[in-house]
């Protein structure tokens, strides 16, 4: 086996990166976290990937200037796409009844618990199983001294510092020490805590500020300050000296955003099992083929002697499940060794700490405008907490920075420091939602202190054109329409008005914010695959690789493959599992892609089978006729014929028809419809999006209340209004929480987190939600979409933390612009002003 | 979670029985939603607050349950009987406002169902570092509080010492405030104790929140009528509205004579180890018209807070709560 790559150390370090051998470069594009850089964080790598194309996958298909055409624009009557349809499996969703990956649990199975560090930076001397080993039920144990050889040398991501199996230095609390496996959950769990382990506690880095000077004690050989994991090249355009002098006012501010953690309802699970010299497991994870691949590159395996099954039920995951983790790799490991199922389930404190986090950042920003509202220069910088671990994260919030408004004069500098708290990692989306806080909290700033209404200073500046450095456009601008949208459904003429200048009740202020923004996210990427059955009766099995985590994807996929096939809704039967042995990778579910992702693999898979169901139909139809009596000699192709509702016609003479499984039938077998679809790269493929909202702030109490929320997508093509709705309320409903409430906490003297469980950490309730949350949904069609639509997933959760701050703003006439804003910072802000 | 043994007992003497038989070891169970799956699934432990390994549960013991208005004009209510039930009782409701709505302003309809009364009264605090398995504080037995120095945003503004717990319980909040008491079972008998001598301070014994022996139960709460012209109000501040305990609440019980104060309670959750009465504020306004003086005498708890390094902004919501809660009984 070559030595095993690093992937993020060869993003970031290009000497690294220029040694890579050939087999390396093959492992990096095999690997779980290079497939989840290209999607979540595909702005981040581009980089990256322009300068090594020709060692990545991918260049003999997309680009090229060989720009695929889009025969799907070319629909216009729908039967299908734009109704509102519920979810293929919700009543096994409502009713809990489906098949969770939390309720399976062999007969046979034993259960994995796992001591973990309660130290953020130490070194483990002594491990002491001896008490466990003797409770009556305990049939596994695994830790660093008893690991079998062969798996000495598997680490999980990159470094420095190393991820081994198990750790012999932890950088994390959490990291695990010792696995148990045990024939009850409780056992397992009683047998962790007869565990003696003796440490010795080193000094970690807890406060990202002070981590980044030169006097923190170095955790690695690093060739920056202090525990500086990397300082991106900075991006620049114009001259950004000239640009701050031209301006005729320059405003700054800091913004911050704290960790935040997704808090899906259901728990991390996996249930795996070796069946001869195969693994398979039931895993909750957003992408079973790349878990699949981490799997086998963690357990020295061929892709194909790993087997992956997400069930199509999963109570969510929001970027933090995309791949692997240490814990599925135990529970493979402790299968093997026992024999035996073994089921690994997440506590909830397991689940908010071990994995990624949306990370803590703090934004320093500087914008010089004219006072006729004209920006002329940005200076930002935005410092990323990436947590224990070898990540990248600030430049994750650039993406609006340099794209959303004209800014001809622009500097975004950026620093990721490695702490000893929380990883960093895709939380519906990574950056972007902190880079929309900084900037749009600045954009508002600016627009106050000329004197001049926020949305009109937003509108002036916006860029119509796309990606004004790589000259490349986008395929429409949408940015206006969601802007204007959004202002019109608030009532934004009506009722913006002076910072604390409408008092509602005694001590309560009325205000009104607003936030607009771009990204890359729901545009797709390869692997883009699909694969469709029509049966000989006329129905429809269709299978995709695109996980569905709760969103509704596999219901997007049975749709896509009803309407492009021409056959009712209820004839197909997407299957709702993702298993790598039965269907090919179609990546991840994340980066908003499936809709232009798996939904183009249905898309071509559907029209493959389309085009052989009317082909077999016009021999059918030339077959009829050679049989009739009398027998007739007649000439058809299937470009002659149409296929709708199940039926095939001739489409000059529709009354002449047959039904879809008699060309079936006439074919002997199924039919086999596969697809793969080439991306689009002529256009910049970017969401547009404007968030509005209206607060009461209590000035006695700090309480915010948002009383009216409003939300504009740009989403191409409305292909499941329902579906939408459901997409953008959730999100803003979680950006709400992460604006208001949501912070993971650490004791700063212990490391130890404080609110790892769903008390503490105060997601949001339906009490404290908007009544009402108005989406409005603009269809601006995209070239480059399946029937024009773009994806939805991440956006929504963006702007709500720029939206409340700015309102917040405008009730009170004191700026709060780090999240989460809460009572104190509120009561705290009023005093000192 | 570490094996336990689960008892039934069909009567409260049967429960003290077990009680005694095991010591220590055994504890309460009722709906369990703290004790089992809060500090028992979570191991908060430590050698002043050993894990139970026996669990007496007193959910099916008929005298525990149930919601009595007795011919006095008061009111008796079984330790046992649910959260939902005292907030769906028409007759608590009627008389005892401020006990229905602090018991409806509890956790989740769910938790509700299963909660109750002597749960919620005798539950375990909820400090952060007390539920960290890893922080062996003072309350588990340990030598060190970890809110002194450590994020003390939630903790106490009144009557720390040695443990800056609140007392987390919100009907405990309000049957303080209604002069209510408790009935305790032990092996020499039952007990009445009144809730202005219930609660125990960290001062007075720090490994525990009342005056519950360990072979002692709470069998019911008395509550008594109200005098004439007595009015109630509850308030609850909380920094999400489901499922959030108090970050400062208000129970106010007043009898008014010609709008002004002559006697009544002001008890305040959220900020003491205790059910704080603020006797400092009744006394300010006894004798003097309500509305014309709760604006001073409210702000005179600043005479008895103490607040730490990160929470004096609870002070002030303290001050602001119990003014408007006051002003909403009238």
């Amino acid at each position: 086996m070559a030595k095993q790559v690093d992937v993020m150390r060869a993003i970031q370090d290009a000497k690294y990166a220029d040694g890579l051998t050939k087999d390396q470069w093959f492992d990096l594009a095999q690997s779980q976290e290079w497939h989840l850089m290209v999607t979540e964080m595909a702005d981040m790598v581009a980089p990256f990937m322009k300068k090594y194309e020709r060692m990545l996958p991918g260049v003999g298909g997309s680009g090229n200037g060989n720009e695929p055409a889009n025969p799907s624009l070319a629909a216009t009557d729908f039967s299908v796409l734009g109704k509102r349809i519920p979810r293929v499996q919700g009543i096994g969703i409502v009713t809990g009844l489906g098949k969770y990956a939390q309720h399976i649990a062999p007969k046979n199975a034993l259960f994995l618990k796992t001591l973990r560090s309660p130290h953020p930076h130490a070194k483990v001397v002594k491990v002491d199983t001896s008490k466990a080993e003797k409770l009556a039920g305990v049939v596994g144990v695994l830790h660093r001294g008893n690991l079998p050889k062969e798996y000495q040398d598997v680490r999980l991501g990159g470094g420095p510092p190393l991820r081994d199996v198990f750790n012999e230095e932890v950088y994390e609390v959490g990291a695990p020490i010792v696995c148990i496996a045990a024939e009850s959950d409780h056992i397992a769990d009683e047998a962790v805590h007869l565990i003696e382990v003796q440490y010795q506690v080193l000094t970690p880095a807890l406060n990202t500020l002070d981590a980044m000077k030169p006097a923190t004690a170095k955790q690695w050989d690093n060739k920056f300050d202090g525990t500086i994991i990397d300082i991106p090249t900075p991006f620049k355009r114009g001259d950004i000296a000239k640009g701050m002098t031209e301006a005729e006012v320059v405003v700054e501010n800091s913004s911050a955003r704290a960790t935040e953690q997704h808090m899906p309802l259901e728990m991390t699970t996996t249930i795996g099992w070796w069946d001869n010299d195969k693994y398979t497991a039931i895993y909750t994870c957003q992408h079973a083929h790349g878990s699949r691949n981490g799997l086998a590159q963690a357990l020295k395996l061929p892709q194909h002697k790993v087997r992956v099954i997400q069930t199509g039920y999963m109570g969510s995951g929001y970027g933090y499940r995309s791949g692997v983790d240490l814990t599925e790799v135990h529970a493979a490991i402790m299968a093997r060794l026992t024999g035996r199922p073994v089921r690994a389930m997440y506590t909830r404190a397991e689940d908010f700490i071990i994995r990624t986090h949306r990370p803590e950042n703090f934004n320093e920003m500087k914008l010089g405008v004219k006072r006729d509202g004209t920006i002329v220069a940005g200076q930002f910088k935005v410092i990323a907490n990436v947590g224990p671990q070898r990540a990248a994260a600030a430049s994750g919030s650039w993406y609006n920075m340099q794209y959303m408004y004209n800014i001809p004069n622009l500097q975004v500098e950026g620093v990721d420091v490695f702490t000893n708290r929380f990883k960093s990692g895709p939380y519906r989306c990574v950056g972007h939602p902190n880079g929309t806080l900084a900037l749009e909290t600045i954009m508002d700033i600016a627009a106050y202190k000329i004197g001049m209404d926020p949305v009109a200073f937003r509108l002036k500046n916006v860029n119509m054109y796309g990606n004004v450095d790589a000259k490349l456009p986008y395929s429409n601008p949408g940015a206006i329409t969601v802007i204007n949208e959004a202002a019109k459904t608030i009532g934004w003429a009506q009722k913006f008005h002076a910072p604390k200048a409408k008092e509602v009740r005694p001590g309560v202020f009325h205000g009104i914010g607003f936030a607009s923004t771009n990204c890359n996210h729901g545009a797709g990427s390869a692997p883009s695959t699909g694969m469709l059955i029509i049966n000989t009766d006329g129905t429809v099995n269709a299978i995709s690789g695109a996980t569905d985590i709760g969103p509704g994807q596999k219901t997007q996929m049975a749709m896509i493959a009803a309407e492009t096939l021409g056959v009712p809704l209820e004839n197909v039967r997407i299957a709702y599992e993702t298993d790598t042995d039965f269907s090919p990778d179609t990546g991840v579910t994340a980066g908003s892609r499936q809709t232009n992702s798996g939904g183009w693999g249905m898309y071509q898979a559907a029209a493959d089978a389309r085009r052989q169901a009317l082909d077999f139909a016009a021999r059918k139809f030339v077959d009829d006729a050679r049989r009739a009596t009398p027998p007739q000699t007649i000439t058809v192709s299937a470009d002659e014929l149409d296929l709708q509702n199940g039926e095939i016609f001739f489409k000059t003479n529709p009354s002449r028809k047959m039904l879809l499984r008699d060309a079936v039938q006439f074919s002997g077998q199924p039919i086999l419809g596969r697809g793969a679809h080439q991306q689009s790269t002529a256009w910049f493929r970017v969401a547009h999006y404007a968030h509005a909202a209206e607060v009461e702030v209590d000035t006695t109490t700090g309480s915010i209340k948002v009383i009216k929320y409003v939300a504009a997508h740009d989403v191409g093509k409305a292909m499941n209004p329902f579906a939408l709705e459901q997409q953008i309320e959730g999100g803003v409903v979680m950006g709400l929480g992460a604006a208001l409430s949501e912070e993971l906490l650490i004791d700063q003297a212990t490391g130890l987190p404080l609110n790892d469980n769903i008390l503490d950490y105060k997601a949001l309730s339906i009490k404290d939600v908007p009544r009402t949350i108005d989406v409005v949904l603009v269809e601006h069609e995209k070239a480059y979409g399946v029937y024009g639509a773009h994806g939805i997933g991440e956006p929504p959760i963006n702007p709500p933390a720029a939206v409340i701050a700015n309102a917040v703003y405008n009730a009170i006439g004191v700026r709060v612009d780090k999240t989460p804003i809460t009572r104190e910072k509120v009561l705290a802000a009023l005093k000192a002003a | 979670m570490k094996s336990f043994e689960l008892h039934d007992a069909g009567t409260v003497q049967e429960a003290v029985a077990l009680l005694n038989k095991f010591g220590p070891s055994a504890k309460i169970v009722a709906g369990g939603s703290d004790l089992v799956t809060g500090v028992m699934k979570d191991w908060v432990h430590g050698k002043g607050m050993p894990i139970p390994e026996k669990l007496i549960d007193v959910t099916a013991i008929p005298e525990m349950i149930g919601i009595t208005i007795a011919a006095n004009g008061g009111a008796t209510i079984g330790a046992a009987t649910t959260l939902t039930s005292i907030t769906e009782s028409k007759d608590l409701d009627q008389k005892w406002a401020v006990l229905t709505q602090s018991a409806a302003s509890v956790a989740s309809p769910l938790i509700r169902n299963f909660g109750t009364l002597g749960g919620n009264i005798n539950q375990r605090p909820r400090c952060w570092f007390l539920r960290g398995e890893h922080f062996d504080c003072y309350k588990k037995g340990g030598d060190f509080c970890f809110a002194v120095t450590g994020d003390n945003r939630y903790h106490a503004i009144i009557g720390g010492e040695l443990c800056y717990i609140v007392h987390p319980s919100d009907v405990a909040t309000s049957l303080l405030a209604l002069n209510a008491s408790a009935n305790i079972a032990g092996p020499s008998g039952t007990r009445a104790v009144a809730f202005d001598s219930y609660f125990t301070g960290p001062r007075e014994d720090v490994l525990r929140e009342n005056v519950l022996k360990h072979d002692e139960l709470m069998v019911n709460v008395t509550i008594p009528a109200l005098a004439p012209n007595t009015k109630t109000a509850w308030s609850k501040l909380k920094d999400r509205q489901v499922y959030d305990f108090a970050l400062v609440s208000v129970a106010v019980v007043v009898t008014q004579e010609n709008g002004a104060w002559r006697d009544g309670r002001i008890v305040l959750g959220g900020v003491a180890p205790v059910p704080y009465r603020a006797k400092v504020i009744e006394q300010a306004l006894v004798g003097k018209n309500i509305k014309d003086t709760i604006k001073a005498a409210a702000s005179t708890l600043k005479t008895v807070a103490r607040p730490m390094s990160l929470n004096a902004y609870k002070v002030d919501l303290a001050i602001n709560l119990i003014e408007r809660t006051v002003l909403n009984a009238l």
